[in-house]
């Protein structure tokens, strides 16, 4: 087949390739990397979320305080609609 | 030591054993890697990527298969998960190497020839059904028995056997109109 050599040649390359010698350790930093950002999580995490709750709590209980009823009476709304819809006109007699 | 041996001083809690399986197999996944990404870059990436995996699910390793079978496994769906993620940015790498290759042995003319051969083959490789690529870089990158082949992809040896056989073909088909001449 003609086409086997290019192909085993490319592949020959290939495998000739080799990968970064520090990649090991690259591996290893990162792990440690990861290690310490999960072991130091809990705390930092376990801390702000503690804030955060105590901020809401605060600040509801802030709001709510901040709250003043409003003295005025209460307006009613009173349309009288005569003037719009003149009822009257049905109980005269004349139209009758 | 045994894979079996540093697997069980890794869970356990020692990281120079882990460093030790991954100086033992670090070549042979990056060799993978390569058959599947074929840039050092990407392969270095993802090699590093599989390793950091492995540490991470470890412990969910039955021994049911040999270390080696369920780290080609991952290594295999990491390479193509990364393609699949990856495909706009690989095919500008791969116009860019055509124009950024240097030989001192070549003049101008052969380089961008022999450039666009490789990026002819890396292309009709990268086409071949997924199962076929998969066998065909276990068998011409890693040398792996067809035995082993079929334990990775989970397939008998005969269907393996067949892979390989319509990926030769395949191959045959694509590169011999430009190629094979």
């Amino acid at each position: 087949m003609h086409t086997e050599h290019p192909i085993d040649e490319l592949i020959r390359r290939e495998k000739e390739t080799e990968p970064n010698p520090y990649l090991a350790a690259r591996v290893m930093a990162e792990i440690e990397g990861a290690k310490k950002m999960r072991s130091s999580a809990p705390l930092w995490q376990t801390l702000t979320l503690a804030a955060s709750i105590a901020a809401v709590a605060f600040l509801g209980i802030s709001i709510g305080n901040s709250y003043v009823e409003n003295g005025a009476a209460a307006v009613a709304l009173n349309i009288n609609d005569r003037q719009i819809e003149n009822l009257g006109y049905y109980n005269f007699g004349d139209h009758e | 030591m045994s894979d079996e041996q540093l697997i069980r001083e890794i869970t356990a809690g020692n990281d120079a054993a882990f460093k030790t399986l991954m100086e033992r197999y670090q070549l042979q996944v990056f060799r993978t890697v390569m058959g599947f990404l074929h840039t050092k870059e990407d392969a270095e990436d993802v090699t590093q990527e599989v390793f950091i995996r492995i540490y991470q699910s470890l412990n969910t390793f039955q021994g049911g298969s040999e270390f080696s079978t369920w780290l080609y496994r991952i290594t295999i769906n990491m390479s193509l998960n990364f393609l699949r993620s990856n495909r706009k940015k690989r095919m500008l790498q791969s116009l860019e190497a055509l124009f950024t290759l240097r030989s001192e042995e070549k003049n101008p003319l052969e380089e961008l020839e022999s450039a666009e051969r490789d990026r002819r083959i890396r292309k009709a490789i990268d086409s071949l059904p997924e199962r076929q690529r998969m066998a065909f870089i276990l068998s011409r990158y890693q040398e792996l028995p067809q035995k082993k082949i079929a334990a990775v992809m989970n397939r008998s040896e005969g269907a393996v056997e067949q892979l390989l056989q319509r990926a030769k073909e395949n191959l045959q088909k694509k590169l011999s109109p430009t190629i094979g001449k």
